[in-house]
């Protein structure tokens, strides 16, 4: 690791602790090993929003040419979002890829992330299948969501509908985690999920 | 590049006359104009294509004078004018033109630059009146002020800070004529004055200095690097076609692809070709795995995260693309359903392709080998070349004299064109569809195999005095065939591409 991303990271650690972002924001940030290339992120889901109640825990890598190259950074906590991959937690944001600039911290990073939760962007869509839904049947994209964040991140708000139909696919020897992906993308519909999981 | 730094900085100094006639004359005379040099008099068959070969040394002078002339005329700073030439793909006319019709704001801003013309925004930055402190947004440190530096836009960092920066590019990104600035959103870019004043490591001087001069060649539609490795000599022609040129390490090449001279594949016949036979196997042209080609400018791109928008690493293109389907990325957000379309398109045909695969495979595997079998032998050409250099000297020790032994060399030349011919016959062929043209083609190549096939055994036999004036008629009639052979061969394929008899199909 050269000296400035190591220089770096140590003061954007103390940046965000020493923030009344932790208090106000609900984002954090420290260190998953020794050498300063592997950090772990938690933002909380932003109120008015399905996420609402969730913590998301997020995969930060630092590379060596940091900050002169953006961090890598991917969602660990799965989630149900048009520009964020529900299969890896791979996220579309221009800052983490053309738009980085050096003079952008993690606390930036982790910031705008929570906005992206805020605001999605349909237009520029990671997961296409959520993009599909967010557009063509909001509310059932606001339910599919809102039980992710239940179901993966915590959340408060369960959905008895969605949780029986779980079960069912459940009951024919499917994982939950692999119930829960067939049947958001197939906007619940039972048939529809059980031959794309047995097809 | 050699050494001199300064030869960025070469232009301030006067003395342009004698650097403009340099280039033009001294080399159109040395090496002469297309079809003089050695090697390249194998493809006398071909019209008359003017070019010169340069070295990096004699391109900086090229683009230095490029700088120079525009200079002469518009009366701005030499580091804005190359940014605006470099934006202008290096077309001085166009440059002109915009300069003295359109709009000039909107010009300087268009290339990135801040107008020469606007007093330079003094920084505003909050500076400690008491310290004469400045803190740095990259490194975060507090630092006097005459650490800082910046460019026309007013940003300011630390000098180490820059200098790392500008290294990154340079080295990881290979970014040259086109790095920005470092602030958040700024597109202003770095002139090349401050770049070579800020880096330290001469390393990277040299580097950035290189890829200066390789955006200049590959910006220029009159210029092409010599695709020899390690070779750095470039091709200058009048205008840009598919024709053979010849560097000054003899290799002779397609200026219009870089290929080795291909007649008579074209180029884009050739360039699907040359990849579907770098893929490991036949399947994996459909799993593409982890690179792919930039739709617009074919630079090879890999896939660095999860994200499916792509942005082409290219200094010239930056295209914006979609991973899944190639298409630009711009409509996705609105009609991504043509993205979903596109991949049942793909899958079904990726089914086929299973199904054909086996078919295809054979026939893929006949013409790469005969292919490859020539290639391979082409390889050899020095060794043949040499052990017939034995032979005539040899020779010349029993009572020939040089000019009766020069038809042994004149066959190996001949031998090495028909072999290279041959070669790309297999590549086109791989693509024709059957007709009766293409039936003929067959024809001539199966005749012009056999022939170069004898041809060759001939010059391996060993060659004794006794059997000498006979072997001599034997080869100079084989060699004579041949060479009618493949013009003939040539002119056919010609024809058809005049008449378009020539179908093409993705086997
Ligand atoms: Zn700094
Ligand atoms: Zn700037
Ligand atoms: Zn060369
Ligand atoms: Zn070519
Ligand atoms: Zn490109
Ligand atoms: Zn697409």
């Amino acid at each position: 690791m050269a000296d400035i991303a190591v220089q770096r990271i140590k003061k954007e650690l103390k940046e965000v602790i020493e923030s009344d972002e932790i208090q106000r924001c609900n984002i954090f940030v420290e260190l998953a090993d020794d050498d300063y290339q592997d950090l772990r992120g938690k933002i909380a889901g932003p109120s008015d929003t399905p996420y609402e109640g969730g913590t998301f825990h997020l995969e930060i890598k630092i590379p060596k040419s940091y900050p002169f190259k953006p961090p890598k950074v991917k969602f660990l906590t799965r989630i149900w979002h048009p520009n964020i991959s529900s299969a890896t937690g791979a996220i579309c944001l221009d800052i983490l890829q053309d738009e980085w600039a050096a003079s952008m911290t993690l606390r930036t990073v982790l910031l705008s992330l929570q906005a992206l939760l805020a605001a999605a962007e349909p237009d520029d869509p990671q997961d296409e299948m959520v993009a599909r839904q967010y557009r063509n049947n909001y509310p059932l994209f606001f339910k599919t969501a809102q039980y992710w964040t239940y179901f993966h991140a915590g959340g408060e708000n369960s959905n008895s509908e969605f949780t029986e139909k779980v079960q069912s696919l459940k009951d024919m020897g499917v994982s939950d985690t692999r119930a829960l992906i067939a049947l958001s993308s197939c906007n619940w519909e039972m048939l529809q999920a059980v031959e794309e999981i047995f097809s | 590049m050699d050494s001199e730094e300064e030869y960025i900085y070469e232009s301030d100094s006067g003395n342009e006359s004698s650097e403009n006639d340099g280039i033009g004359l001294e080399f159109d005379s040395d090496e002469g104009v297309g079809g003089a040099g050695g090697a390249i008099g194998k493809y006398k068959d071909l019209d008359e294509y003017p070019f010169e070969v340069l070295s990096t040394e004699e391109i900086t002078k090229h683009m230095i004078d490029c700088i120079k002339e525009v200079n002469n005329v518009v009366n701005i700073p030499i580091t804005t004018t190359r940014i605006l030439l470099n934006h202008f793909r290096w077309d001085k006319e166009k440059l002109m033109e915009r300069f003295y019709d359109g709009d000039q704001e909107s010009l300087f801003h268009e290339a990135h630059v801040i107008s020469p013309y606007k007093t330079p925004k003094q920084q505003t930055k909050d500076v400690s009146k008491s310290t004469g402190m400045e803190e740095c947004d990259i490194c975060l440190l507090k630092m006097p002020s005459a650490m800082m530096t910046g460019i026309e836009c007013g940003h300011r960092f630390c000098t180490s800070c820059w200098t790392d920066y500008l290294t990154t590019k340079i080295m990881d990104e290979g970014m040259g004529q086109t790095i920005s600035c470092a602030a958040h959103g700024c597109v202003i870019l770095v002139d090349d004055q401050t770049v070579m004043k800020l880096l330290k490591d001469s390393k990277v001087k040299l580097k950035y200095q290189h890829l200066i001069t390789k955006s200049f060649v590959e910006c220029n539609r009159l210029l092409r690097w010599c695709p020899y490795p390690d070779c750095s000599y470039i091709v200058k022609v009048q205008y840009p076609d598919a024709r053979p040129v010849i560097c000054r390490c003899r290799n002779v090449f397609c200026f219009s692809c870089g290929e080795n001279w291909h007649d008579p594949v074209k180029c884009n016949l050739l360039r699907r070709w040359i990849k579907k036979c770098d893929d490991d196997s036949e399947t994996s042209n459909w799993i593409a795995a982890n690179t792919k080609e930039c739709p617009k400018c074919k630079v090879t791109i890999e896939k660095d995260g999860g994200c499916n928008h792509m942005v082409c690493k290219s200094l010239s293109c930056k295209a914006d693309f979609c991973w899944v389907c190639l298409g630009p990325w711009e409509p996705h957000g609105s009609s991504w359903y043509s993205c979903n379309r596109y991949d049942e398109f793909e899958a079904k045909q990726a089914r086929d392709a299973q199904e054909k695969s086996r078919a295809s495979l054979q026939r893929y595997l006949f013409y790469c080998n005969r292919y490859m079998n020539h290639m391979q032998s082409l390889k050899f050409e020095h060794k043949l070349y040499a052990s017939v250099k034995e032979k005539m000297e040899e020779m010349q020790q029993h009572n020939m004299s040089w000019i009766e032994v020069q038809f042994l060399k004149k066959a190996v030349d001949i031998l090495c064109e028909c072999r290279q011919t041959l070669m790309y016959t297999y590549v086109f062929a791989y693509y024709l569809r059957k007709n009766n043209q293409s039936v003929i083609f067959e024809d001539n190549q199966r005749d012009l195999e056999t022939a170069t096939e004898t041809l060759s055994e001939y010059l391996e036999r060993d060659i004794t005095q006794e059997n000498l004036a006979d072997i001599k008629q034997k080869v100079q009639d084989k060699y004579r065939y041949c060479d009618q052979r493949r013009r003939k061969l040539l002119e056919h394929v010609h024809e058809g591409y005049d008449k378009d008899w020539w179908d093409y199909s993705d086997p």
